[in-house]
């Protein structure tokens, strides 16, 4: 499927801001199921000084400062993205999950690289009860596909989905004793569960793009960004699940950033220089089918 | 006696058995002096107890004058401390280490480089990724493929120990911003001076060439060819653990000691806050751990950092040193790999041993460390990235369970007997023993040119249990006396370091409070002075006129520092000593010493000699129950106090002196006021009065003036009159405001017609306004004119105090973070939210 993504950020602030710094990660990945066509990240005020560069996971990240004083600050991100559903063989689904441990099989293939995702990472502690969580899923000898999305299942099942129960620095915890959650919530907690037994699972970060109601028209600007995980099926290969939509991601997500977790690649953070007391943000994501 | 030989003959007695056999860094087995020792044995062979215990209260008032401190984490500072012995090492004994020491930083700075690029190490297992990945020293927003430019290793400590055979062994890389630097200097300026016949004797490579190659270093490190790069160091503050090393490097090297607050990113160059504008620097020498020095890509939460300097740095607009990231080095688990690492980069056997180290990310390694533990003894295990004390506490099972959950996160390690040396003990006031006790060295190496070159020498600490416990400095003897000093015939010695500082306004801030602090603890001793002369002579007898005098007089002191003792005693050792008590001299002390920490490396060493002054005079007062202790120790501080002047008659006239100027100016101008608003806007009858304007007089310091001018005739007008409109007396309200009016004129940001200088106007004209009789002219029991004039004095002086903060001292609104954003799901109409920003601090 081919879209027109336009993700808007608008910060408005009670008082002027004198200086303002940010990173952002608004530039969708080229994948071998998806292309991108092309890319722009456009702040207002105009920058003083930006760049545009590769991250240590391959990311594209946009770094900028604003030294204009400022009452509102505007980071637009748009892109056209071809996305296909990616493809996994019987045989790679169908591997026993124990030797795709990188820290216990550190000779395999990709293992070197694979280490990173399976290691405890700032926002995904280890906690016993995640283990525990998992246990069920992962049972001895059980195929990796299979043992995976059975964990997305009961993590859909088991949780709900709620806006009031978490923030964003909620912890997998607080998660787990809560039993709700948003979706990067539900990747954190499938990271966690996933990691602590030994498995490489990466946080995604993206759009889902929508279907409006039957009869209804699409409204602009009413998608949101989203997040899902990747679980290392051995050597270069990945497979992307949502525990929130209880789906593998398919031609209807576009991948823009990975990560350990969300602190590694949230799409947009800075520090700001200003007397200001309170700030407004409003965001706008926009997920438009583009007519082959 | 001497206390060398007392010392040979106590370690080469037979022990019962049970000691841990260690090696001595003095005494052979035969129970003979060591090779280095024999040379000096002239010297040091007669130096008797007696000797060592005055050197040894030497050398605690050298390091009390200096204002030499050291915090545990989450400790207060405290002093320093140096053993009056050196340890001494001849040149045979120190080459082969100074060899493996320059390989050791050879070999970790070819492991940096590789870890931040290319990873061949991990590709190809010579390293277990999670061994590194696993660290968080490692920084991936450091580790881009975009990043061309090369970020050597710098600067290194390592710290190492002798096994029982004398072998040296690391125990310890410190890679990440290495302290003690400075320490080690400093041990050597004290023991040089407190030991010259010693120091002159031993023929010992002296340190400044090193200095002199490190400064040189570290302008060669700015990129680009530039005529003149400018260098700072980055401290986290004067509360940190190690702010004096910090200030010593800073102004030993001649570079501005600054904060993450007083630097900038613009444009993607690092800027530093010189008045108005913006200085680029070009290196940084790094004393603030990675993962706080930038909000924006490292750990937000940080107050410590500068927003952009990683990116800075990833373009090489910025050299920082070390780089950020090379605290990756000092996983402790790198030391199983070091052979193999070496060999691998190197094409070399490893010369210099770590302690023998597991780590439990490998199998072998956990099941080796497992089996140890049972037979704990001698053998520790701790976390690649925590403290060695975090474990401590753990059962068995916890241990055990732990390194289950996560073994890649643990190393086992064997203990080392470490070397034993004499360490001196002080068993009361000038008198104790030399007793040996272990000791580890830190070594420092520094990349000058393309080579590494450890400094000739170390900071030697003395082991207590496992807490280090004092200091030693280490002399390394010269093989020939024509060597050149740490082997650097060709270094220039440093010229003109004195730091060439363009004032930022944080610097301002606290020479404004070196003023006002000094001036406070001043004019409150001089009350209490006053005051406890009255104490002495009339307190036993409240009704006679003195009696009546010194309630006034207490009233002045209360109104400043409150009451809490109804025992005139107590009080007044609590005015002089409680630190906890808000206006006492002590928490002034407090005040003034934090406010001098802050721009310690812009002030001549003698600012500490007066806390050596003020804190000797405070401990002889906590230990003496004697009245008259009170009055000897007061006078005492206040002579610490007044040397204060002195540093700063003998400073450059720039705007930090007339910052100085204007705190000491405004605190003096309001001490008055308060005190003659407690003294004098009250009739108590002539005598009563009398004696009250007596002892105002001596606590305003004008008493031989008054006297002079009036001819001893004490009245309220012509105290009124000399103390606030004389405009010859130093002391006098009209010519602080004089003084004022000057200092403030004189600074940058100032402009003939700012809100201060406006304030000061205004107060001149009020003062020149008013006459003296209408002051003292009497309604009721009081001078309802007076007591009028002084409060609104007072707070206009409050007033101009905040109006000199808010133009001379804001360096803009500090950084917070763009709330994070909050993910939200698909079918979800558009977010909008309301985000609270963090209040300014």
């Amino acid at each position: 499927m081919k879209y027109a993504v336009r993700h808007t950020t608008t910060y408005t602030y009670d008082d002027a801001v004198s200086d303002s710094l940010g990173v952002a990660y608004l530039v969708p990945r080229t994948l071998p199921w998806q292309q991108v066509a092309s890319y722009d990240v456009t702040v207002t005020p105009t920058p003083v000084d930006s760049s545009s560069d590769e991250d240590y996971y391959g990311n594209r990240v946009t770094y900028f400062q604003v030294t204009e004083r400022h009452q509102q600050l505007v980071v637009d991100g748009v892109s056209q993205v071809e996305s296909l559903t990616p493809v996994h063989t019987e045989e790679a689904l169908g591997r026993a999950w124990e030797p795709l441990r990188p820290l216990r099989e550190p000779a395999s293939r990709g293992a070197w690289q694979a280490t990173d995702f399976a290691l405890a990472s700032p926002l995904v502690e280890q906690v016993p009860a995640a283990h525990d969580y998992a246990a069920t899923s992962l049972t001895p000898g059980r195929a990796i596909g299979e043992a995976v999305t059975d964990l997305m299942h009961r993590v859909h099942a088991d949780f709900e989905y709620d806006k009031t129960a978490t923030t964003v620095t909620s912890t997998v915890g607080h998660i787990l004793e809560k039993r709700a959650g948003v979706c990067q919530d539900f990747a954190h907690l499938m990271l966690a569960c996933l990691r602590s037994h030994g498995l490489a699972v990466r946080y995604v970060s993206g759009y889902l793009a929508t279907t409006p109601p039957p009869g209804k028209e699409r409204v602009v600007g009413a998608d949101a960004s989203h997040a899902w995980v990747e679980v290392w099926l051995g050597e270069d290969e990945w497979l992307a699940l949502d525990p929130t939509n209880d789906q593998w991601a398919g031609d209807r997500y576009v991948t823009v950033a990975w990560g350990r977790d969300y602190g590694d690649v949230p799409p947009l953070k800075g520090v700001i220089f200003t007397e200001a007391k309170r700030s407004t943000m409003r965001v706008s994501v926009d997920v438009a089918p583009v007519p082959e | 006696m001497s206390l060398l030989r007392d010392y040979a003959a106590g370690v080469t007695q037979p022990t019962l058995g049970g000691e841990v056999a260690r090696f001595d860094e003095v005494v052979g087995l035969d129970g003979s002096l060591r090779t280095p020792w024999k040379g000096l044995a002239e010297v040091a062979v007669d130096l008797t107890a007696a000797d060592l215990g005055r050197v040894d209260e030497d050398i605690a008032r050298a390091l009390a004058d200096d204002g030499v401190t050291y915090g545990r984490p989450g400790e207060r500072q405290g002093a320093w401390r140096l053993d009056p012995m050196p340890l001494v090492m001849d040149a045979e004994t120190w080459t082969p280490l100074e060899v493996g020491l320059a390989q050791r930083a050879e070999l970790l700075n070819a492991v940096l480089t590789d870890l931040y690029g290319e990873q061949k190490l991990l590709r190809d297992g010579v390293l277990p990724p999670a061994l590194v990945l696993g660290h968080p020293g490692f920084t991936r927003v450091m580790a881009r493929s975009s990043i061309t430019d090369p970020r050597p290793l710098v600067v290194s400590g390592t710290d190492l120990g002798r096994d029982d055979r004398g072998e040296w062994r690391v125990l310890a890389d410190r890679t990440q911003a290495p302290s003690g630097l400075g320490y080690a200097m400093e041990n050597r300026r004290i023991l040089s001076r407190m030991m010259p016949e010693l120091y002159r004797s031993a023929g010992l490579h002296r340190m400044e060439p090193f200095f002199s190659a490190l400064r040189s270093a570290l302008l060669q490190s700015a990129t680009g060819d530039l005529p003149d790069p400018r260098v700072v160091v980055l401290s986290p503050g004067s509360a940190s653990e190690t702010a004096y090393d910090q200030a010593f490097i800073a102004s030993a090297l001649g570079f501005p000691l600054v904060q993450g607050s007083d630097l900038v990113v613009r444009d993607g160059w690092v800027q530093m806050r010189v008045f108005g504008r913006l200085e680029r620097v070009d290196v940084i020498l790094r004393r603030v751990d990675a993962p706080w020095a930038d909000p924006l890509e490292l750990r937000g939460d940080s107050q410590l950092g500068v927003a952009g300097l990683v990116e800075a740095t990833r373009r090489g607009r910025v050299r920082i040193v070390n780089g950020l990231g090379a605290g990756v080095l000092e996983n402790p688990a790198l030391h199983a790999f070091m052979p193999a690492l070496c060999e691998e980069l190197l094409g070399e056997p490893l010369r210099l041993a770590s302690v023998p180290t597991w780590w439990c990310g490998e199998p072998d390694g956990l099941e080796l460390v497992l089996d140890r533990l049972d037979g704990s003894d001698g053998f520790i295990v701790r976390a690649i990235d925590e403290p060695t004390s975090s474990m401590l506490d753990l059962t068995r099972d916890e241990l055990v369970a732990r390194l289950l959950a996560e073994p890649h996160r643990f190393v086992g390690q064997e203990r080392l007997p470490l070397s034993q040396a004499p360490a001196w003990r002080r068993t009361s006031y000038g008198v104790g023993e030399a007793g040996p006790q272990p000791v580890t060295l830190r070594a420092f190496t520094l990349r000058y040119g393309s080579a590494y070159r450890p400094l000739v020498g170390g900071l030697v600490s003395l082991v207590e249990g496992d807490q280090p416990g004092g200091s030693k400095d280490l002399w390394v003897l010269k093989d020939d006396p024509s060597d050149p000093d740490q082997g650097l015939p060709d270094i220039l010695p440093m010229t003109n370091v004195r730091a060439s500082m363009g004032t930022v306004p944080r610097v301002l801030e606290d020479m404004y409070w070196f003023g006002r602090y000094a001036e406070r603890v001043e004019d409150l001793l001089r009350l209490v002075l006053a005051a406890h002369g009255l104490a002495e002579d009339f307190s036993t007898r409240p009704r006679s006129t003195g009696g009546a005098g010194l309630d006034v007089m207490m009233g002045a002191v209360r109104r400043l520092a409150g009451r809490t003792h109804e025992d005139l005693d107590r009080e007044f050792r609590s005015v002089l000593l409680d630190a906890t008590r808000r206006g006492s001299v002590s928490h002034g002390l407090d005040g003034l010493r934090e406010a001098l920490s802050g721009v310690r490396d812009q002030l001549s060493g003698d600012v500490w000699r007066a806390f050596g002054t003020t804190d000797r005079a405070a401990y002889s007062l906590e230990v003496s129950t004697h009245s008259q202790q009170v009055n000897e120790s007061a006078g005492r501080m206040l002579g610490g106090i007044l040397s204060l002047h002195g540093v700063t008659a003998s400073m450059i006239r720039d705007e930090g002196w007339h910052m100085i100027g204007v705190g000491r100016a405004l605190e003096r101008a309001l001490q008055l006021c308060q005190l003659l608003a407690a003294t004098t806007t009250v009739r108590r009858g002539i005598d009563v009065d009398r004696e009250v304007l007596n002892s105002v007089l001596a606590a305003a310091e004008s008493s031989v003036t008054h006297r002079r001018r009036y001819r001893g005739y004490v009245r309220p007008g012509g105290v009124l009159e000399l103390l606030l409109e004389d405009p010859q007396n130093p002391r006098s309200l009209a010519f602080c405001l004089a003084e004022l009016a000057e200092h403030l004129a004189a600074l940058p940001a100032s402009t003939g017609s700012s809100r201060p200088e406006r304030l000061v106007i205004d107060l001149q004209e009020a003062l020149a306004d008013t006459d003296i009789a209408t002051l003292v002219a009497i309604g009721g029991v009081g001078r309802p004119n007076l007591e009028a004039f002084l409060e609104t004095t007072i707070g206009q002086l409050v007033r101009l105090g905040e109006a000199i903060t808010e133009l001379h001292h804001t360096s803009g609104p500090a950084p917070q973070l763009l709330a994070g954003l909050p993910l939200v799901d698909s079918f979800t109409p558009p977010v909008t939210g309301e985000v609270v920003l963090r209040p300014q601090p």
